[in-house]
């Protein structure tokens, strides 16, 4: 958690503070550039752009709100941003263009999503390590809660305990996403 | 009616056959968040490090008025800037640049610069634009008027190349080096030959004149990564 001291000295530019942010919301950002753009040089140049900015506005921030969706809707338009500038550059031969290249793409494919993945992750870098990884698996590796155990080397009873807890946190967390698309 | 604890199962991977489709439907969308591969993802480890570089060396190349305390001549204590030019081209084209303009400034404020400025008996004034590390490759002259409608200021430079697609070249004036200092946009533009750029201030008040490289960001302070720059020495 991000103190208010910190927030002060982020925006002082200290190097301490600025990494505290960073190792609280640059795993969010950085989801939000990747989920936009696609790539993940090009996100991780979005990431590095949206804390130079986060710095340069954090004097008008209100510490009364919370960081995440502000860093995270900065991510969002600094990759929007970036991907413009990416449809400018010229292209070689189309064959050789992804489909998905921003040069034959209007708008990024992964914007209209973006502040629901920044939401997701908020929720999922709030969880305990242990339950953090029993949803990465099941989710990302689509693993079985038997093939988690295995991975993970603890009983399976451990690992539906592990889930059943990550998914009523990650459900109360994350509630609004469904009342905002419903 | 679908209850929490059904939602809750259905999200962590059990059978949905007593759901509503409603709620199915809203946990599904929710699933394939968790299942995103960018929802996950986690930064490069050389990152962290090129965000504190970043950042140190925008404070260090800030109007004055914009940094808190002085600025610092070199990285932040632990953090080495990141040159990512052998991972990419466009990380270094901001992380290389900025860390090049710290190291500029830095040279600034510590060895200034002494350029030839000449008054001439119609009024016009001419200078030298001296290059900075950012574009070693740049020259320049400026001519400045002073008429009713304000300050005319024309530059004309070579070796720097067009910057367009939201990037852009700025000028300013500033009031000096110190923490005070006030910087005065005076216009945009692409290339730098042939240009003509209006002043509503002085350069007897305001007299360093820099030329800095910018990008349409919704940002309209200077980006501190400044190309081209002259001092202004102007007879009384």
């Amino acid at each position: 958690m991000v103190t208010a001291d910190e927030l002060i000295a982020f925006r002082d530019g200290e190097p301490d503070a600025v990494r505290a942010v960073y190792r609280e919301f640059g795993g969010l950002v950085f989801a939000v550039s990747l989920r936009t753009l696609g790539s993940r040089d090009l996100a991780e140049e979005a990431t590095q752009r949206t804390f130079v900015k986060a710095w340069k506005a954090a004097g008008g921030f209100d510490p009364v709100r919370e960081l995440g969706p502000w860093l995270a809707t900065i991510a969002r338009r600094t990759a929007i941003d970036i991907y413009r500038r990416e449809s400018r550059r010229p292209a070689t031969r189309l064959d050789d263009v992804s489909p998905a290249d921003p040069t034959v793409v209007e708008m990024p494919v992964g914007v209209e999503r973006s502040y629901e993945v920044a939401a997701v992750r908020a929720a999922i870098d709030t969880l305990p390590p242990d339950e953090r990884e029993v949803v990465r698996l099941q989710h990302l590796e689509e693993l079985t809660h038997t093939e988690v155990a295995e991975r993970l080397g603890v009983p399976v009873g451990t690992v539906k305990s592990r889930s059943h807890r990550a998914h009523r946190r990650l459900a109360s967390m994350l509630g609004h996403l469904r009342e905002d698309s419903g | 009616m679908t209850t929490d604890d059904e939602r809750v199962a259905y999200l962590a991977g059990e059978d949905g056959s007593d759901l509503d489709d409603p709620s199915r439907a809203d946990l599904d969308d929710l699933r394939d968040l968790l299942g995103d591969s960018s929802t996950w993802a986690t930064p490069g480890p050389g990152l962290e490090d090129a965000v504190v570089a970043a950042i140190a060396a925008e404070r260090a190349a800030a109007p004055a008025s914009r940094r808190p305390a002085p600025a610092p001549t070199a990285g932040p204590p632990g953090a080495t800037p990141i040159d990512l030019a052998s991972r990419r081209r466009r990380i270094p084209h901001l992380a290389r640049n900025l860390v090049t303009a710290a190291a500029a400034v830095a040279v600034l404020a510590v060895g200034g610069f002494v350029l030839a400025t000449r008054n001439s008996d119609d009024g016009v004034t001419s200078l030298s634009l001296e290059a900075t590390d950012l574009a070693p490759d740049a020259d320049g002259r400026a001519e400045l008027r002073r008429t009713d409608s304000g300050w005319r200021i024309e530059i004309d430079a070579s070796g720097l190349p067009r910057r367009d697609g939201g990037e852009f070249y700025e000028a300013w004036l500033k009031s000096g080096d110190g923490p005070d200092a006030v910087l005065v946009p005076i216009g945009t533009f692409n290339e730098g030959g042939d240009v003509v750029l209006w002043a509503g201030v002085s350069p007897v008040d305001f007299p360093i004149l820099t030329v800095t490289q910018e990008s349409a960001d919704g940002d309209q302070g200077s980006s501190g990564q400044v190309v081209l720059r002259a001092t202004i020495d102007l007879e009384q």
